[in-house]
């Protein structure tokens, strides 16, 4: 008798709010919402995850064959048609709607009516098995939907994706300052509020006509002018600040981003600006690099684990290997010359070649036996082969080195014959080869292919000749 | 790697002070320990201090320090902060407003007038980035886009010693570990035959001021990290060859036996310093063989000599020590320290300032020079620079031809090339007068956070504990200035 009351006296207002919602679904464009409607909105958040719960919990109850009290479904009808209605209200602040949030709308108002479809058939009686099942088994998968929906509305739309490899969005060398640097940082920090399906304060922050255009309180971003951009003013105000952004309990700006959209909006917040504009004295230009800067351990995190106690027992008195930062597994090494060299010098080296990201050997007798180690290091950045005795024969193992990025070979024998190994150099940023056999028509060739590379060739021939030319600095000048 | 002194476990090293305060300890963690942990809910970064020391704390841009100190402070006026309008206001008294209160030494204190007084030399811009430079410095001009200005330096002391200690250990008062020694500390060795830290010294004609080891000194570090001394006469250290009829292995066999008596008084004593006596003996014994090498600049090329100067080849110079600092940063040295004294131009400053000028200018650039065609500014720090500025007034009768300088330490120039710093620019400004710094000052405090940093180590996480607490090199001071790094 109690559950058959508890019925009656819900049926009108759950008649009512389906009414409603319909009556909202179906004029939505000719609606203008009061401001109390519109705060009511704000309590989506709120009561949504009432109905989540609920829905779910009938509907598995109901498919193991348990009996579901009326009164149970009874509230959970009402709770997803309150839902449905505020998340309406709620919705109707963010005009136009984006795509994802029309998905939720239309998907949410879907659930709301099954339920109440399914309250229907209850008080009549017709709650019979496959209706029934059917029904729970769709409202599941609509509840999986609709909420996953209102996921990527609030925190963005790959909010459940798997974390990327660094490797994926890697920033070019010379990369735009606004496409490859502002854009990630507004994206990280801003966008998930401030994007079509949301429109918080009615700013898009997705291209830079939006955020020139600005939103409900003028233009987020004033051309060269930062102590007019509201973007930066908000950033600025003090953490406690009701207008301070982005909100309590979202991650703030960290001083380095903030400093970055600062100098670019100073310079003009274009989008075509490229790192190399920048002049050499100007802040942003060493700001940019550092954020480009791999972050140290990232970069080198598949390296094979390695323990203190190998680099113990494989260092020696002429043999210094240390790890290149504090819990690194990536490993410079440096050689010196021992009073009586041994060719198997390097020999420990092959357990740790994978490890190696620079290698010191200036001054050492290298042969073969030592250049046939070197070729294993194939994750080396950095290799001082300068004062040794390698030659071409030797140089020729070292074309697995695709990682290189710095090679000294100084006062070394070279000749043309290794141009074909350094031109396979992709990565070669640095080269240094003076007082080698290697000819100039080869280097501009290889400058040619390598346009990125810089190569040293010793002094500037002008400075030197003045310091030689001008040394006029009398030996009698000098005492102890 | 090395142990902390205060983590030994020996029951024997327990004093009274470090047993009451053990006890106080105990009998708080009995009432106190479950709601005295304050790091439990800590996240974020792990504390580097905890973690061993002979690496970064991160990836570094400079793997050594060259330092060239200029002993008895050379004026900024005549060298790399051009001030025209000393010329527009010769002769006329620096005005208060712009002195403000400013302490001065004894020896201008009594001068009834402030004269001021502009540079002897002339000015010029130079490079892409148009630094100024006076013409004492023509070479070092000619690599004015390489290193970088800093114009604003500023220190609080007033005196040659407590000023050069403060640059060298971070503290006016002496007794801390120098710079050199909290590099080897924090990173450790690279060569393990040679030391982490060696100190060549130089002397211009011009007035000088003393030199003393306490600047080079490991403080309250271990004594292994003190800086080492080599002479700058012919043999750079003494005795380093074994007497006649001692062979390799006999020194060898002796070290050994010696070795296991001190391990003896070890076990007995608990001495952490007979450890260091062991280490130092070991390092002697392997210098015996690395330094007759490194030190023989014969090897280098005639062009090399040349470009640093004739005086390269004459042992105790300034220029054969910079020629000595690139081989010894070639063999894995960490820091490597020159000093060259004689800057100090109270009087005869424009004929003294010209000679020390000639003595360092040249070497100096050289240096530069070379490093960068070997590859190695990137990650090695140069420095150069004195302990405090010149006065913009003039000390004693007033001659434009032959004036001189008081000490000055509200703004004062250095440079830095090379190793994680931006080349091509001038930082900081002073007023017109050349006395106040008007724009972005940099503290000594700053300067060594600075190194450091440059170096991969936390200013603020390289401690050490003594007397009953952690010291650093800035201690509670220090700011990275992050608009010089590169």
């Amino acid at each position: 008798m109690g559950q058959k009351n508890s019925g009656r006296w819900a049926n009108f207002p759950i008649f009512g709010m389906t009414v409603f919602l319909v009556f909202c679904l179906l004029f939505e464009s000719f609606l203008e919402l009061p401001p109390l409607v519109g705060w009511l909105g704000h309590w989506h958040p709120l009561v949504l995850h009432f109905p989540i719960v609920l829905l779910l919990l009938v509907c598995i109850m109901g498919l193991l064959g348990k009996k579901v009290s009326t009164l149970l479904l009874t509230v959970t009808t009402l709770s997803a048609l309150l839902t449905a209605i505020t998340g309406f209200f709620l919705g109707s602040k963010a005009l136009p709607k984006g795509n994802l949030l029309l998905w939720h709308q239309w998907l949410g108002a879907a659930v709301a009516l099954l339920a109440v479809i399914w309250y229907w058939l209850r008080q009549n009686r017709l709650d019979k098995r496959p209706f029934a099942s059917i029904i729970q088994v769709i409202l599941i998968v609509l509840v999986g939907i609709t909420g996953h929906y209102g996921g990527m509305v609030t925190h963005g739309e790959d909010f459940l994706a798997l974390p990327i490899g660094n490797e994926g969005d890697k920033i070019p060398e010379d990369p735009f300052i606004y496409g490859h640097v502002v854009v990630p940082i507004l994206e990280n920090k801003c966008v998930s509020c401030h994007n079509p399906n949301k429109r918080k304060g009615e700013l898009l922050m997705t291209d830079l006509d939006q955020l020139l255009i600005g939103g409900g309180t003028g233009p987020a971003i004033v051309a060269n002018v930062p102590e007019k951009s509201l973007l930066l003013q908000r950033v600025h105000l003090p953490v406690d600040d009701e207008e301070h952004m982005p909100p309590d309990g979202k991650e703030p700006l960290t001083e380095e981003e903030i400093a970055i959209l600062e100098r670019w909006i100073a310079l003009g917040a274009s989008d075509t600006l490229r790192l190399t504009h920048l002049k050499a004295d100007e802040p942003l230009s060493t700001l940019i690099k550092k954020q480009l800067m791999p972050q140290d351990g990232n970069e080198y995190r598949s390296f094979p684990k390695m323990a203190d106690s190998v680099l113990l027992r494989l260092g020696t008195d002429y043999l210094t290997l240390q790890r290149i930062s504090a819990n690194s597994n990536a490993l410079a090494v440096a050689v010196f010359l021992p009073p009586q060299y041994d060719p198997s010098i390097l020999e420990g080296l092959r357990e740790v070649a994978l490890n190696i990201v620079s290698l010191d050997l200036s001054g050492l007798p290298l042969g073969p036996q030592e250049m046939e180690i070197v070729s294993l290091c194939r994750n080396l950045e950095r290799l001082e082969l300068d004062r040794t005795l390698v030659n071409d024969a030797g140089f020729k193992g070292l074309q697995g080195l695709t990682k290189l990025k710095l090679l000294k070979a100084y006062d070394t024998d070279l000749t043309d014959a290794s141009m074909a190994v350094l031109q396979q150099m992709e990565g070669l940023q640095q080269l240094y080869v003076w007082d080698t056999q290697i000819s100039g028509a080869a280097l501009s060739q290889l400058k040619d292919r390598l346009p990125a590379l810089q190569i040293n060739t010793g002094i500037d021939p002008g400075i030197k000749e003045s310091f030689i030319q001008g040394d006029t600095v009398s030996l009698e000048g000098t005492k102890n | 790697m090395e142990n902390d002194k205060n983590d030994s476990k020996d029951p024997l090293k327990v004093n009274r002070r470090h047993f009451f305060s053990q006890l106080s300890v105990g009998i708080g963690s009995l009432a106190l320990g479950s709601l005295l942990i304050p790091d439990l809910f800590k996240t974020g970064t792990p504390a580097l201090e905890g973690q061993p020391l002979g690496i970064p704390h991160f990836a570094p841009k400079a793997k050594r320090v060259i330092y060239l100190f200029q002993s008895g402070a050379p004026s900024q006026l005549e060298s790399f902060d051009y001030k025209p309008t000393l010329l527009k206001r010769m002769g006329e008294d620096l005005p208060e407003s712009v002195r403000n209160g400013q302490r001065l030494t004894g020896m201008t204190a009594g001068q009834s007038k402030f004269p001021l007084m502009p540079s002897a030399s002339q000015f010029k811009q130079y490079g892409k980035s148009g630094a100024w430079v006076s013409d004492y410095f023509p070479h070092i001009a000619k690599i004015a886009d390489d290193i970088c200005i800093v114009r604003s330096m500023h220190t609080e002391a007033i005196n040659h010693d407590p000023a050069i200690t403060f640059f060298q250990t971070g503290s006016q008062q002496s007794g801390r570990p120098s710079l050199g020694s909290w590099m080897s500390y924090g990173l450790g060795n690279e060569n393990q035959n040679l030391p982490s830290f060696v100190v060549l010294t130089s002397r211009g004609q011009g007035n000088s001021q003393g030199l003393y080891s306490k600047l080079w000194s490991s403080g309250f570090l271990d004594s292994k990290h003190q800086g080492v001394l080599l002479r700058s006469g012919k043999d750079s250290v003494l005795y380093l060859n074994d007497p006649e009829g001692v062979s390799r292995s006999d020194k060898r066999h002796l070290l050994d036996q010696v070795a296991a008596l001190n391990k003896m008084h070890h076990v007995e004593t608990g001495d952490d310093e007979i450890e260091s006596r062991i280490a130092q003996y070991e390092m002697a014994y392997r210098m015996q063989m690395s330094v007759p090498d490194v030190m023989d600049i014969k090897k280098e090329p005639e062009s090399i000599i040349k470009l640093y100067g004739e005086d390269s080849q004459v042992p105790g110079t300034y220029a054969a020590n910079c020629l000595q600092a690139r081989r010894l940063a070639e063999n894995g040295v960490r820091f490597i320290q020159l000093y060259h004294q004689g800057w100090d131009q109270h009087g005869n400053l424009p004929n003294e300032m010209a000679g020390q000028a000639k003595d360092v200018d040249k070497a100096s650039a050289a240096l530069v020079l070379d490093l960068k065609q070997r590859g190695m500014l990137d990650d090695t720090l140069v420095i150069w620079g004195g302990e405090f500025g010149r006065t913009n007034y003039c000390q004693g009768n007033f001659d434009p031809k032959n004036y001189g300088r008081d000490h000055h330490p509200r703004a004062f120039s250095i440079w830095m090339a090379g190793g994680g710093i931006k080349p091509g620019i001038s930082y900081g400004e002073t007023d017109e007068f050349g006395y106040n710094i008007v724009k972005d000052p940099v503290h000594i405090n700053d300067f060594h956070a600075t190194i450091m940093h440059n170096m991969g180590l936390d200013h603020e996480q390289l401690t050490y504990k003594y007397q009953g607490r952690r010291f650093r090199l800035t201690d509670v001071a220090g700011n990275v200035v992050k608009d010089i790094l590169s």
